[in-house]
C-alpha cells in the first residue's frame, strides 16, 4: 500500500510543466456555461436546481466531455514512457506491472474526481448568480455528492482506454478507441443501458429518479457489475500486456 | 568462494528463425571490468537485456550474484545499475526532478544522493534545463547518474560513452575505472569501440554474429596473442623450409607473398637472418612485433577491424 502511494506521489510529480492537463480542466466549466446560456435565453428562474444541474454536469459532461478529457489524460500518462523508452528503465528498478497500472489509474481516479468538482462549482456559479436557482445547501450537497459519484464512477469507466493505452506504443490507436468508445457509450445507451460502462454510469446516479427524464427502469446492481466486469477485463488486459512488455523485444 | 557476478550458460536468443545470440558462456568476475566487444548488431545489447530479464530467453541460463533474476527481481535489481540503448528521462522534468523520481522509487535512504551522483557526471544540481533541451551527452551523463544514484554493486554499461565528446569519453572512463579500482564495483560494459575496451576492460569478451568467440583476461590476451617474429623476405617458400627443417618452427603465419610471421619469440633473429642469407634469400626486414587489438580482432572475427 505504502508502495502504491509512492508511485502514485512519483505519478503526479511527472506531470510537472504538462500545461495541457490544466487547460483541460478548464472543459469542466464548458456544460456549466452552456447552461448558463440555454436558460438566459429561456429567461427562466427559479427553477428547481436539479433542472439547471441536469444541463451542467449530468448531461454531456457524463457522456462526453469528462470521459475524453480522462481518455487524452490516460494516453499522455502512459505515451511519453513508452515514446522515450522509460520503461526498461522503470522495470529495473523495479517496479511492479501493476503497481505502475493502478498508479495511473489512481491519478485518473483523482482527476476525475476534481475535474467534477469543479463542473460542481461552476455549476453554483452559473446558475446561484444570475439568480436562475436559490442558493441551497442541500440541492449544493445533493450536486457534490453526484459529482463524485460521476467523478469516482466514470474513472472506473477509463479503465478500458488506460489497459488500451498501456497495450499500444503509439497514441493514434488509444486516441481513436476513446473517440469511438466515448460515442458508442451515446448511441449504445439508446438500444440497452446495461452493456457499455459509461451508460451504466447514467444509470447509477440517475437511481430513485432523482434526475428528471433519467431511464425508465433501473438497475443499480447490474449497473455496477457491468462496470466491474469491462473494469476486471481491462485490468487483465494490462496485466497481461505489461507482463509481456516488461521484456521488451 | 563464489566470486562470478554474472554467469550465463548457453545462453541463446532467437527471433523467428534468426539466431541473434548463440550459445554465451559469459563470466564476469567481481570487482573487474569486463568489456563486450562486437561490431554493431553482433548481439551485445540482446545479452545485456537478456542479463537483465528486459527480453525472454530461447534457451539457456543467465545467473546474477548466483541466482536467476527470474523470481528473484526485488532482490537483484537493487543491486544492479543499467543504462541499455538510449537512456530516456521524462522530457518535461529538469535532470534533478528526474534523478529525484528515480531515487524515490528506488526508496535511496541518502538525501544528497541526487546532488552529488549529478556532480560526479559534471551536470548541474537543481538546473532549469528540462531534459528535452539536453544535448546527447547530457543526456549519456544523466543515464550513467541514474545508474549509479543507488551505489549498485553491478553496472550494466550499454555502449555509455555514445554521443559523447572526446573529453566527455576520456572523462566517464576514468570514472568508470575509478568506479571499478576504488569502489569495487563490478562493471559489464559493451562497445563497438575496440581502443576504449582495451583501455578500460580487465576480461574481454568478443563477440561476433551472437557468437562469444573468445572471452580472457586482458593481460592474458596480450601475453598469449600479440608477440612475434616478423620477416620479410624474397622467397617465402624457401624460407619457410628453412624455418621449418633448420630451426624446427611449426607455428607461423604466411601473411603475403613476401611477408612471414613466427610465433616462437624465443628463436634467435640474428641466426634466421644469417642462415637466410647463407641461402641466398634477401632479408628485407626482421624483428619483433605486437599486434594490436584489433589485429587480434580481425584475425579471430575472419574479418575487417574495427573501430
Amino acid at each position: 500500500m505504502r508502495a502504491l502511494l509512492n508511485l502514485i506521489q512519483i505519478e503526479f510529480c511527472k506531470l510537472r510543466r504538462k500545461k495541457l492537463i490544466w487547460l483541460m480542466l478548464l472543459s469542466a466549466f464548458v456544460m456549466p456555461f452552456f447552461a448558463f446560456l440555454y436558460f438566459r435565453y429561456f429567461g427562466n428562474t427559479g427553477l428547481d436546481p436539479v433542472m439547471f444541474y441536469k444541463w451542467s454536469a449530468f448531461g454531456y459532461t457524463i457522456f462526453i466531455i469528462l470521459p475524453f478529457v480522462l481518455g487524452v489524460l490516460s494516453i499522455m500518462l502512459i505515451h511519453d514512457e513508452n515514446r522515450y523508452d522509460m520503461l526498461k528503465q522503470l522495470w529495473i528498478v523495479p517496479v511492479s506491472k501493476m503497481g505502475y497500472f493502478f498508479s495511473k489509474f489512481f491519478v485518473v481516479l483523482i482527476y476525475s474526481i476534481c475535474f467534477m468538482l469543479i463542473t460542481a462549482l461552476a455549476s453554483v456559479l452559473f446558475s446561484v448568480i444570475p439568480n436562475y436557482v436559490e442558493f441551497e445547501w442541500s440541492s449544493i450537497l445533493f450536486l457534490v455528492e453526484k459529482c463524485i459519484e460521476i467523478g469516482v464512477l466514470t474513472a472506473f469507466a477509463t479503465l478500458p482506454i488506460l489497459a488500451t493505452s498501456v497495450s499500444q506504443e503509439g497514441y493514434i490507436l488509444p486516441v481513436c478507441v476513446t473517440l469511438i468508445y466515448v460515442f458508442a457509450g451515446i448511441f449504445i445507451v439508446q438500444v440497452n443501458a446495461y452493456f457499455h460502462p459509461l451508460s451504466c454510469i447514467l444509470v447509477i446516479i440517475a437511481r430513485n429518479g432523482v434526475i428528471p427524464g433519467g431511464l425508465p427502469e433501473i438497475n443499480v446492481i447490474l449497473a455496477l457489475l457491468i462496470i466491474c466486469v469491462w473494469g476486471s477485463f481491462s485490468i487483465l488486459l494490462a496485466n497481461i500486456t505489461l507482463a509481456r512488455e516488461s521484456k521488451v523485444e | 568462494m563464489n566470486d562470478t557476478v554474472i554467469k550465463t550458460k548457453q545462453l541463446t536468443k532467437k527471433y523467428g528463425d534468426q539466431t541473434v545470440v548463440n550459445k554465451v558462456n559469459l563470466h564476469v568476475k567481481k570487482g573487474r571490468i569486463y568489456g563486450l566487444l562486437g561490431r554493431n548488431g553482433a548481439g551485445k545489447t540482446t545479452i545485456m537485456k537478456m542479463i537483465l530479464g528486459l527480453t525472454p530467453i530461447t534457451s539457456g541460463s543467465s545467473e546474477v550474484f548466483g541466482n536467476s533474476l527470474s523470481g528473484n527481481e526485488k532482490k537483484i535489481y537493487p543491486r544492479i545499475g543499467a543504462i541499455i540503448e538510449n537512456p530516456g528521462f521524462y522530457p518535461n522534468l529538469t535532470g534533478t526532478e528526474n534523478l529525484e523520481i528515480f531515487a524515490k522509487l528506488r526508496g535511496t535512504a541518502s538525501p544528497d544522493a541526487v546532488k552529488n551522483t549529478l556532480e560526479i557526471v559534471g551536470l548541474p544540481y537543481k538546473d532549469k534545463k528540462t531534459f528535452g533541451k539536453y544535448s546527447l551527452g547530457m543526456k549519456q551523463r544523466l543515464g550513467i547518474a541514474n545508474a549509479i544514484l543507488h551505489d549498485p554493486e553491478l553496472l550494466i554499461l550499454d555502449e555509455p560513452t555514445n554521443g559523447l565528446d572526446p573529453i566527455g569519453i576520456a572523462e566517464v572512463r576514468d570514472f568508470i575505472k575509478k568506479l571499478s579500482v576504488e569502489h569495487g564495483k563490478t562493471i559489464l560494459i559493451s562497445s563497438h569501440i575496440l581502443s576504449e575496451i582495451a583501455i578500460l576492460a580487465d576480461d574481454i569478451g568478443i563477440i561476433d554474429r551472437g557468437i562469444l568467440l573468445e572471452e580472457s583476461s586482458m593481460s592474458e590476451l596480450e601475453k598469449r596473442n600479440r608477440k612475434y617474429i616478423l620477416l620479410q623476405v624474397s622467397d617465402i617458400p624457401k624460407t619457410v623450409l628453412i624455418l621449418e627443417q633448420r630451426f624446427n618452427v611449426k607455428d607461423y603465419f604466411v601473411q603475403d607473398e613476401q611477408t612471414v610471421r613466427i610465433y616462437d619469440t624465443t628463436l634467435n633473429i640474428g641466426e634466421i637472418n644469417k642462415a637466410l642469407v647463407m641461402e641466398d634469400i634477401t632479408v628485407i626486414s626482421s624483428g619483433i612485433c605486437h599486434d594490436t587489438l584489433e589485429d587480434y580482432f580481425k584475425k579471430i572475427t575472419g574479418g575487417e577491424g574495427i573501430a
